[in-house]
């Protein structure tokens, strides 16, 4: 394996209705399944929550890597990312992912280097650019 | 299922290094983030996460077909690869490999087992909603 190639193995397998347990190795099992619009359970996590937060992390880790590049410290982070699912030709796609992301930081002339890292980390966010759909970030930086 | 669109959020809040608590309300948190130092090795990262929810797409397609072919199946599990390849100048996903293994009772439901496979490839939404191509390379055993 060289630095221009990685690779990510998961592991499947069905336990009962629409359940499964997901592994990778040397990480915390996670119990998956259909959601309940497409005949799942209630209250597990499914393929499509996976596939919201696999964006949502990488634009974490991403703008958290930006922040290291660019010496700046922040307090904190959240984001909620909303991912919409709607049916094209071909059966059902996601069409649209908004990413909706909070810092705080701890002065007012971090604001813009701040609001810099999140447009970079937009950017260059390789699981959003993975997929088909558009995403939308709405930033919002503070002082805390 | 309606036609209406369908809305997943989800809340992700950094922890600290490049970790991160991912929740889907009523779910279960899920530790996330890519490795700053040993003791973070442990926790999803986004790449996981995205390989992941193509795969069990594709089984919880499966387990739709099957139900609607009024067949059933003794086990079912998916080992999947996704590769990071740097495209021009940042990382995209470039492909998945999937590969299935299905254990059925008899002979008779093959070639609906295998129908059922195909159909769950090609109407996995997760998997049509990414640009890299998936290919599935599957098994299926009579006990």
């Amino acid at each position: 394996m060289t630095d221009d190639s990685h690779e990510y193995l998961v592991k499947l397998d069905w336990t009962h209705g629409r359940v499964g347990d997901l592994t990778v190795d040397g990480k915390p099992k996670i119990q998956v399944s259909a959601p309940p619009e497409f005949d799942g359970p209630e209250g597990i996590i499914s393929p499509e929550d996976l596939f919201v937060a696999a964006a949502t992390s990488c634009f974490m880790t991403t703008f958290v890597t930006f922040s290291k590049k660019m010496h700046i410290e922040f307090k904190s982070f959240s984001c909620d990312g909303y991912g919409t699912l709607e049916r094209v030709e071909k059966g059902f796609q996601f069409t649209k992912l908004l990413l909706k992301a909070k810092v705080v930081v701890e002065s007012d002339e971090l604001i813009p280097k701040a609001e810099r890292a999140m447009e970079l980390a937009g950017k260059y966010c390789l699981v959003s650019n993975s997929m088909k759909c558009p995403t939308e970030h709405e930033n919002e930086v503070t002082v805390g | 299922m309606s036609e209406e669109p369908r809305y997943f959020p989800v809340n992700l809040t950094w922890t600290g290094g490049k970790s991160g608590s991912l929740s889907v309300e009523g779910k279960t948190t899920i530790k996330s983030g890519s490795p700053l130092s040993e003791d973070e090795a442990s926790y999803h990262t986004p790449e996981d996460l995205f390989v992941a929810s193509a795969t069990i797409c594709y089984m919880n397609g499966f387990l739709n077909f099957l139900d609607k072919m009024h067949i059933s199946t003794i086990s079912f599990k998916c080992d999947a690869v996704g590769t990071l390849e740097k495209v021009d100048r940042s990382f995209e996903i470039t492909k998945i490999e999937m590969k299935a293994k299905v254990v059925i009772e008899s002979e008779d439901i093959r070639s609906k087992i295998d129908r059922a496979l195909e159909l769950a490839a090609k109407y996995c939404f997760v998997g049509n909603s990414m640009k890299c191509p998936i290919t599935h390379d599957t098994e299926v055993i009579v006990k």
